[in-house]
């Protein structure tokens, strides 16, 4: 059932999954690489909107939910029922399941539940060790809690933005919704931490996961600086105040870089040697660390005069064999072949039904020895699981047809346009991304380059 | 009060600095008994600071006040054979031990997985590194920059003629620390079902690069390589950060901020946002790929609003409109913030820095939830653990102290 022989920690642990779009199916995607059975609720009046996001090959076609890659990457190893929960029979349903489930995870804002007749104290009566997550932007209480939030307005409502920034210029986002993946990560540790304690004593509970708030402790040392000092940190690059040089130097080829960041004296002597400039460890402006902070812009010309002339992995490998911290800054193609990150599995295949073989990449970066949290089964197309699932609750053959036939389950979307409308509208103008900047290229050939070629034809 | 979480839960802590500690704070924070064991001289967060008038004070580092709360600190120099010895008593008492080193450096020292997994069959070995435990660059250095610059996610941040630009906060730490954090519950959750330890084996570069949203998966789906465009979304703009009259926010118009042709003629929340619902007409309303390419003239179109209102009535009025604009508040804007004030994030704890108030539970838990204790004094459970449960003497004690080992 959950597509794996090996043994794994959540193993027999079933999951009901209400979450859409981002945090959340990533707090659930990391309970199904552990083991668990999850199984995720669409409803076909609207889809989660991430079904739409980043079409493959740029084209929806004539089902565009199937081609999505956004959904495809942080839905792998889950189930899925299409319900529409405007019917009492579909909560029904959905009760019956939490009933036998272990963990319910939600990402509505505040008080959807509760109007599904699906709020905590509810589901306690369904079953009284239920563990129940909510994921939303503020929380469930306080002044902002009907706050509609989305991943992008997040990570500058937690701060961090106000400190990300080159010096001198505004606030800036981190390119994504950087607190989405995160607080998804700290959600599946909070449930987690659920289900150790109900191991040790039979007992459920709901937990609160604001996204604001989750992340949150990285603004720690800001915070606390705030009220020793009354000092708000100031945006500066990519410097620090621990390591002068530290910055993101220009290498060799197209827009390729390569980050610094050395932290003493005996750290630059080794960064100076491998750079061939021994002279700069006795030059008064650059020979202490106090010096290199007030020389830091000179210092910068120097070091890059030395890598512009370099392949941005050279200059990596030439300064870590000699003890310095340095790293290619890699784009999105490049962390998919760098030899690292292959050889540790970063990216696990999944045979995705209607796109071929394809790449996905890890969630839950840890790995063990025991057994290998990866991808197993693909993501699910729209209500694959409906039948399977009513079968196991008991449902049978006619059950299932009348289901279908008053629109309570679902394996297409009610679309109000025809759907090579709506994949039209979805098409990214890339042709014009390129000379506007915002693509760095499109590579037609990216399949035979990631060696996927073959397995993309034969299951078009 | 509540029961803790992890009550019962034995954890003996190396590392130092961001991630390792975080992972072990929230451990602590659900009651696991962390016995943090620091080098003589402190772990480097306790130089790290900032501290209180800038004067440097291994009791009133920020970062160590921050990351180590409801932990013990036991003073051991693990990197010599006395102290190791002393260290693997410890282990034979403890659950989890965590190391923030690579595995060189712990084999110099004969604590690897492998060096302790026979003698200890039980105890899940947490290892986070900047590159991970084993592969080609098992043995590079590096820390939250080097972590966001082999993410992709570096490569999309920034103007796009400028340099890439690296998240505050070191980020790259705590992803780490969340995902070490992580692992170790997966790996306890084994151990209950099936008994015996694990190797919970975390890279800082793989934690980050698990949070790309979809910078790889352009390429793997479409062949396309994105660039960094003023950090802004492929999706559309704006879905940014922009300048109101006395400050920013960020503008989200959301899936129904725009006109639609589903709506009818019925004025869009951006529209009604900006009190003129002549601008549903323009084409940079209408149509999202020249608001992308043509941002400049969109932001003609709302500069004259943006410009004559503050950024919190702009939140709320967008809010009101079902849009999901946000803030973009400070440290100070946080800290008297006061729908976070009624939920009571910030938790007051007395510290040798004064009274500070730290960021609280990253989740609340109804049964359990967390809870804190101030950070430990170098050594301040050095007698407790090795006088009172590992059975040295005192003069044991002196000796180790002497030496230099604790």
């Amino acid at each position: 059932m959950n597509g794996h022989e090996a043994a794994l920690p959540l193993d027999g642990i079933r999951v009901v999954d209400l979450t859409q779009v981002f945090a959340g199916p990533t707090c659930t995607r990391i309970l199904a690489d552990l083991g668990a059975d999850v199984i995720r609720f669409e409803s076909p009046n609207r889809l989660d909107v991430t079904r739409s996001l980043i079409t493959t090959d740029n084209d929806g076609k004539d089902h565009h939910w199937h081609r999505s890659s956004y959904f495809t990457i942080r839905n792998t190893n889950k189930r899925e029922m299409v319900l529409d929960l405007t019917k009492p029979e579909a909560i029904a349903i959905l009760r019956k399941l939490i009933a036998g489930a272990d963990v319910v995870a939600e990402s509505f804002t505040p008080r959807v539940m509760e109007n599904f007749g699906l709020g905590y104290a509810s589901l306690k009566e369904l079953k009284p060790d239920i563990i129940m997550i909510s994921l939303s932007g503020y929380g469930q209480f306080g002044s902002m809690r009907d706050f509609a939030g989305y991943g992008m307005g997040l990570e500058p409502a937690s701060g961090i933005s106000s400190i990300t920034g080159y010096e001198g210029g505004p606030p800036m986002r981190t390119g994504m919704s950087f607190t989405d993946p995160y607080s998804g990560f700290v959600g599946a540790g909070a449930v987690l931490t659920a289900l150790h304690y109900r191991r040790r004593t039979g007992r459920g509970q709901y937990i609160d996961l604001s996204e604001q708030e989750a992340a949150m402790p990285v603004m720690g040392a800001a915070l606390l600086d705030y009220q020793m000092n009354q000092r708000l940190w100031q945006r500066r690059g990519n410097r620090g105040d621990h390591a002068a040089p530290q910055g993101c130097y220009r290498c060799a080829g197209d827009d390729r870089w390569c980050v610094i960041s050395v932290s003493d004296d005996a750290e630059f002597a080794r960064m100076v040697a491998a750079m061939d400039h021994p002279e700069w460890a006795d030059d008064q402006r650059f020979s202490t660390v106090l010096a290199r902070f007030d020389h830091h812009d000179e210092l910068d010309a120097a070091i890059s005069e030395w890598t512009s002339q370099r392949d941005h992995y050279d200059v990596m490998h030439t300064l870590q064999a000699a003890g310095v911290k340095a790293a290619a800054v890699l784009d999105g193609k490049e962390v998919l072949f760098d030899p690292h990150l292959r050889a540790r599995g970063q990216f696990d295949m999944v045979e995705q039904p209607l796109l071929g073989r394809r790449p996905v990449q890890k969630h839950l970066a840890a790995k063990f020895r025991r057994f290998e949290a990866k991808t197993r089964t693909p993501a699910p197309l729209l209500g694959e699981h409906n039948e399977e699932v009513l079968r196991e609750l008991g449902y049978g053959d006619d059950d299932i047809a009348r289901l279908k036939a008053e629109g309570v389950i679902a394996d297409a979307p009610n679309l109000p346009v025809p759907p090579q409308l709506i994949s039209m509208a979805l098409k990214l103008p890339y042709d014009r991304y390129i000379p506007a900047g915002i693509l760095q290229a499109l590579e037609p050939d990216y399949r035979e380059q990631l060696g996927i070629a073959d397995d993309g034809e034969r299951a078009q | 009060m509540g029961d803790r979480a992890l009550e019962g839960l034995r954890v003996v802590d190396i590392s130092q600095g961001i991630a390792g500690p975080y992972a072990t704070k929230l451990l602590a924070d659900s009651g696991a008994s962390v016995t943090k064991v620091e080098p003589p001289g402190g772990d480097w967060s306790r130089r790290r600071g900032p501290f209180p008038g800038d004067i440097p004070d291994p009791g009133k580092s920020a970062l160590y006040l921050h990351l180590n709360t409801g932990k013990r600190s036991v003073t051991l120099d693990v990197s010599v054979p006395s102290g190791q010895v002393v260290l693997k008593k410890l282990l034979a008492r403890a659950d989890v031990f965590v190391a923030g080193e690579k595995t060189s450096t712990l084999a110099t020292w004969g604590l690897t997985y492998d060096d302790l997994c026979s003698t200890f069959p039980e105890l899940i070995v947490a290892q986070v590194s900047p590159f991970g435990a084993t592969g080609p660059y098992a043995d590079y250095d590096g820390n939250s920059l080097t972590a966001m610059a082999m993410s992709s996610i570096m490569y999309n941040t920034g103007e796009p003629d400028r340099e890439p630009l690296t998240t505050a906060g070191e980020p790259g730490e705590y992803i780490a620390g969340v995902q070490l954090w992580l692992g170790v519950l997966a790996a306890l959750g084994n151990r209950a079902s099936r008994g015996g330890g694990d190797h919970v084996d975390v890279s800082l570069a793989e934690a980050a690069a698990a949070a790309d949203e979809y910078n790889a998966a352009m390429y793997a789906y479409q062949g396309a390589v994105r660039r960094r465009y003023y950090s802004r979304h492929i999706f559309g703009y704006p879905n940014d950060i922009v300048k109101a009259q006395d400050g920013y926010l960020v503008m989200i118009p959301g899936a129904g901020g725009f006109p639609s042709p589903l709506a009818g003629d019925t004025v869009s929340p951006m529209a009604l946002l900006m009190e003129d619902p002549a601008l549903d007409q323009s084409a940079f309303f209408r149509q999202g790929g020249e608001r992308m390419i043509q941002w400049r003239e969109f932001d003609k179109l709302i500069e004259p609003y943006l410009s004559t209102h503050s950024a919190a009535e702009i939140v709320m009025t967008a809010q009101a409109l079902r849009m999901p604009f946000a803030p973009v508040p400070t440290a100070a804007d946080l800290l008297a913030d006061e729908h976070l004030i009624e939920r009571g994030f910030f938790e007051t704890q007395p510290t040798p820095a004064g009274e500070l108030r730290l960021p609280g539970a990253p989740f609340r838990m109804s049964e359990t939830p967390l809870r804190m204790t101030p950070a430990p004094a170098l050594g301040d459970a050095n007698a407790e653990v090795l006088v009172g449960e590992l059975g040295y003497t005192t003069e044991d004690l002196t000796i180790l102290s002497d030496r230099g080992v604790s």
